[in-house]
């Protein structure tokens, strides 16, 4: 095949879409670009909700690496020079402790358990960024005592009353009021309201964050115990390189990576994601296949006979499957387009509406590659469902053609 | 130019046996404008598939300048078709969604001896000699019967071919249009030494051939000259 071959290829699939069936040509591509929405959709939600998840276990949770105790012991021992060691590694951006206690916290006729975090504020802010989701009042400072931030779905909204609420809350909490929590172990002590924050994590916003020094009032063992450290990584660095490096300097409790932990406890539900992506991208292909088969068969039968006429004054039969090659590929590439621009629309749209649950929220999660991949795949399917059905009948001979 | 020995073609449908021609022995010249006649069914058009390499026969021997086409392989035999044979079909044939320039130009577009700017000289050329270079933009479906008929013409003769194939050019077109048509052929036969090979069943057609072989039941019944050849 030369040059000149695929010119006169080429313009014969082309003029056959500009002059053929208008209609044919605008639903092909349409449903091009809906398999290829449907292709890229679903696991960019799934993936959208992966990366959610991750980021605020990241965020909220453990940081880069969780330090949690030896097998056995109940909390990690000599607090302060574990973390001066964690604290002097390279590729370590801050170490931080948390002490969590349950308790009961009272405000009015309400009361409702809760988990108690202590954190080192300003160590925190390093990790976390809870400091910037403040809704009202203010963060914790690093000497604060008698003083709490809580969680937004803890503090309650007053308009709603107690049997319409979803989750039990203190039924309208306002930064400045005074709630009581008992710990439980005996003590329990009034706080003044300094704060109250929305993160979005739920295990975060159900619960209430004091000082560590607030918290080796209630509990000594505060002081130089903590019940997991969370490890923030500098940029650059793996959460594996800071994993081993935390093995290699002889940190004794257990070390664990946010990819360690997630795969334990998502494992299962990402596997049955990649289940329901892998099905969804296969139905994707087979209806683009089938369609473009149909399409590409129905054209060839009804030009069988103009087929056999263009054999007969010397095109070659290879000028004939390439010019249906070509229809496949433009009405390919056009439905690819349409797709692209639905799924960066749908993208767009969620980055402002995201999926909300109580749970966790999540918008479209699109990498170049991934757009990149499926336009191969689907590229790849429709070069196949074209030139299968253009191949057969560029074989068949000019008198059988002819006579169709 | 064409040398035809021994012609056989047997269709065979189920145990049926159909001797769509058999055993023609036929020589045309160079420069001749032949007319194969005869009734339905008396083999012309399979003839002419045979001499036009759109299909084979079941034996004997074709050789079209000096070329034996039965040694030809399937690519041999398209770039014979597009190089040396011209077809008009009575039907016309055009491809519908190219305009008349395209459908005139595409033969030539795949001659690798020609650039494009000749291809569409010799396109120009010869719609202008058949008097529709003004419909060039158009589709063949905004163009009458004779009108297509013509531009299916221009198309066969736009690559100069050594021999002109013409199916019945005139079996869908009234006496007026088969006039124009006819005398089209005949100017091209006369001015360029085309040698043309017409199948036809209008009698009166004849008066265009210089020689005019009958066919009945797959045997040439008759083959005379009426003396109208030129040069």
């Amino acid at each position: 095949m030369g040059k000149k071959e695929l010119k006169v290829a080429f313009l014969l699939a082309l003029r056959s879409l500009q002059r053929g069936s208008r209609s044919s040509v605008i639903l092909t591509i349409l449903i091009i670009g809906m398999c290829f929405t449907n292709m890229i959709f679903l696991p960019a939600m799934f993936n959208g909700i992966g990366q959610s998840i991750t980021k605020q276990v990241v965020d909220y949770e453990v940081g880069n690496v969780l330090v949690s105790p030896k097998v056995g012991d109940q909390y990690v021992s000599d607090l302060g020079a574990t973390l001066d060691l964690i604290n002097g590694m390279p590729g370590v951006e801050r170490a931080t402790p948390h002490f969590t206690k349950g308790a009961t916290l009272k405000y009015r006729q309400r009361i409702l358990g809760v988990s108690v975090r202590a954190i080192s504020p300003n160590d925190e802010k390093y990790v976390s960024p809870l400091y910037t989701k403040m809704v009202a009042g203010s963060y914790l400072g690093e000497a604060d005592t008698g003083e709490v931030i809580i969680g937004k779905p803890v503090a309650g909204d007053p308009s709603i009353r107690q049997e319409d609420e979803f989750q039990p809350s203190l039924g309208g909490v306002r930064v400045g009021d005074s709630i009581t929590i008992d710990y439980g172990n005996g003590y329990v002590k009034d706080y003044r309201v300094k704060g109250i924050y929305f993160t979005g994590w739920s295990q975060a916003d159900s619960a209430v964050y004091v000082t560590s020094t607030d918290m080796a009032l209630v509990d000594p063992k505060a002081q130089d115990n903590a019940d997991y450290i969370t490890v923030k990584a500098k940029p650059g660095y793996s959460e594996t390189f800071i994993k081993n490096e935390l093995i290699q300097y002889g940190v004794t409790p257990k070390v664990q990576t946010t990819a360690d932990l997630l795969s334990k406890s998502l494992g299962r539900a990402l596997q049955s994601f990649a289940i329901i992506n892998l099905v969804s991208l296969i139905v994707s292909i087979i209806i683009t296949t089938v369609v473009l088969f149909i399409v590409i068969t129905i054209k060839t039968i009804n030009s069988r006979k103009q087929i056999g006429i263009l054999k007969a004054i010397g095109v070659d039969k290879e000028v004939i499957m390439h010019n249906y090659g070509f229809q496949v590929i433009i009405l390919a590439i056009l439905g690819i387009i349409l797709g692209m621009i639905i799924t960066l629309l749908l993208a767009a749209y969620m980055a402002v509406h995201p999926i909300v649950t109580p749970e966790w929220s999540a918008t479209l999660y699109l990498t170049p590659m991934d757009l990149v991949m499926n336009s191969l795949i689907l590229f790849i399917a429709a070069l196949v469902a074209g030139y299968v059905p253009a191949y057969q009948v560029s074989r068949e001979d000019i008198q059988t053609a002819m006579r169709a | 130019m064409i040398e035809i020995s021994d012609l056989t073609k047997i269709y065979r449908m189920g145990n049926v046996e159909v001797r769509a021609l058999d055993g023609v022995t036929l020589d045309i010249e160079k420069g001749e404008f032949l007319g194969i006649m005869g009734p339905s069914g008396s083999g012309k058009t399979t003839l002419l598939h045979m001499l036009g390499l759109l299909d084979e026969p079941t034996s004997g021997k074709i050789v079209i300048d000096r070329t034996d086409i039965a040694k030809l392989t399937d690519h041999e035999k398209t770039m014979f078709r597009l190089y040396k044979l011209g077809y008009v079909f009575q039907d016309y044939a055009l491809v519908p969604d190219l305009t008349v320039m395209e459908n005139v130009s595409l033969p030539g577009m795949l001659r690798k001896d020609l650039n494009e700017a000749q291809c569409r000289v010799a396109s120009t050329d010869i719609l202008a000699k058949i008097g529709l270079l003004d419909r060039q933009d158009h589709l063949p479906r905004e163009l009458s019967g004779g009108q297509q008929q013509r531009v299916s013409l221009a198309r066969a003769m736009v690559n100069k071919p050594d021999i002109l194939f013409a199916d019945e050019p005139c079996a869908n077109l009234d006496t007026e249009n088969s006039r124009v048509v006819l005398d089209l052929f005949r100017e091209i036969n006369e001015s360029m030494h085309q040698t043309i090979v017409m199948v036809s069943h209008e009698d009166w057609h004849k008066d265009y051939f210089h020689r005019t072989i009958r066919l009945r039941d797959g045997k040439v019944i008759s083959d005379g000259t009426n003396g109208t050849k030129a040069h």
